[in-house]
């Protein structure tokens, strides 16, 4: 595998949706070649600074509430309550 | 029934369902009611969901299906564009060869740490529909498959618009790097 190769199943290689021969194949030539090594681990960084930033936001706490009535008021009288 | 297991689990959902359905919708009072619609359809439905199998990705389903159906037809933004202009965008290339060119410490590292969640999140927001609900879907961690499933296209397309997509907020978030921030980034000559 060369460095065009391996480049192309960066992202398959990081998303973890690569198996088998090609997963073998893209890790020996990481070991070997510094330069595609450091493109990885600048792009696994890359996708876990996108990761941080759009999973750190809440739902408003009016919106819960108003699900959670939403929910009970749909289903069927609730004896528990 | 506050003790329903069911509600419960769905319920921990929502915070992810809720930031999802704002950058598809890009509006708050559109997200807030994609993710109640959701939610009504869910419980309508649940008789369908097979316990013990992944609720997180059936509640997606249903709010990209519900999305697709009513939201997307709504959308003003016209969208021809394939980005194929992004496909070959590496911002890895744009920072070695900043590395090599102004001897200016570690980029890469300020580059990724200079990142504001705004910034990503206005990148984002620019980002062609069809593009950007690969991204959400993918941020939120689902597989290609899980993907492919949601929005009824193949595994290849998932493929292709995750990469223009995550090629097209590298280069956004680079060209904003030089505008207004970033020094070695600042510093470094204009390429097209």
């Amino acid at each position: 595998m060369d460095c065009d190769d391996c480049v192309e199943r960066l992202f398959q290689f990081l998303d973890t949706e690569l198996s088998g021969k090609e997963l073998a194949s893209v890790r020996s030539h990481l070991e070997g070649c510094d330069d595609c090594d450091d493109n990885f681990v600048f792009e696994e960084h890359f996708l876990k600074r996108l990761r941080e930033c759009c999973t750190s936001d809440v739902a408003p706490i009016e919106l819960r509430q108003r699900v959670i009535l939403k929910l009970r008021g749909d289903s069927p009288p609730s004896t528990t309550r | 029934m506050a003790n329903d297991p069911f509600e419960t689990e769905a319920l921990t959902f929502l915070d992810a369902l809720y930031r999802t359905a704002l950058r598809m919708t890009r509006s708050e009072a559109d997200a807030e009611d994609l993710v109640q619609e959701t939610y009504i359809k869910a419980f309508r439905a649940r008789e369908q969901f097979t316990p013990g199998t992944n609720l997180k990705a059936w509640l997606f389903r249903i709010l990209t299906n519900t999305f697709i159906n009513t939201y997307r037809r709504r959308q003003t933004q016209p969208e021809f564009t394939e980005l194929d202009d992004v496909d070959e965008f590496s911002l890895y290339r744009r920072m070695s060869d900043l590395k090599t060119s102004s001897n200016s410490g570690d980029p890469e590292s300020e580059f990724l740490n200079g990142l504001v969640d705004n910034e990503v999140k206005d990148a984002l927001a620019e980002l062609p529909e069809k593009f950007r609900s690969v991204v959400l879907l993918d941020v939120e961690g689902f597989s290609y498959k899980e993907i492919a499933e949601m929005l009824d296209i193949p595994i290849g397309t998932v493929m292709s618009r995750l990469h223009r997509g995550r090629k097209f907020l590298q280069k956004r978030l680079y060209d904003l790097a030089q505008e207004r921030g970033i020094a070695a980034v600042r510093a470094a000559p204009q390429k097209g």
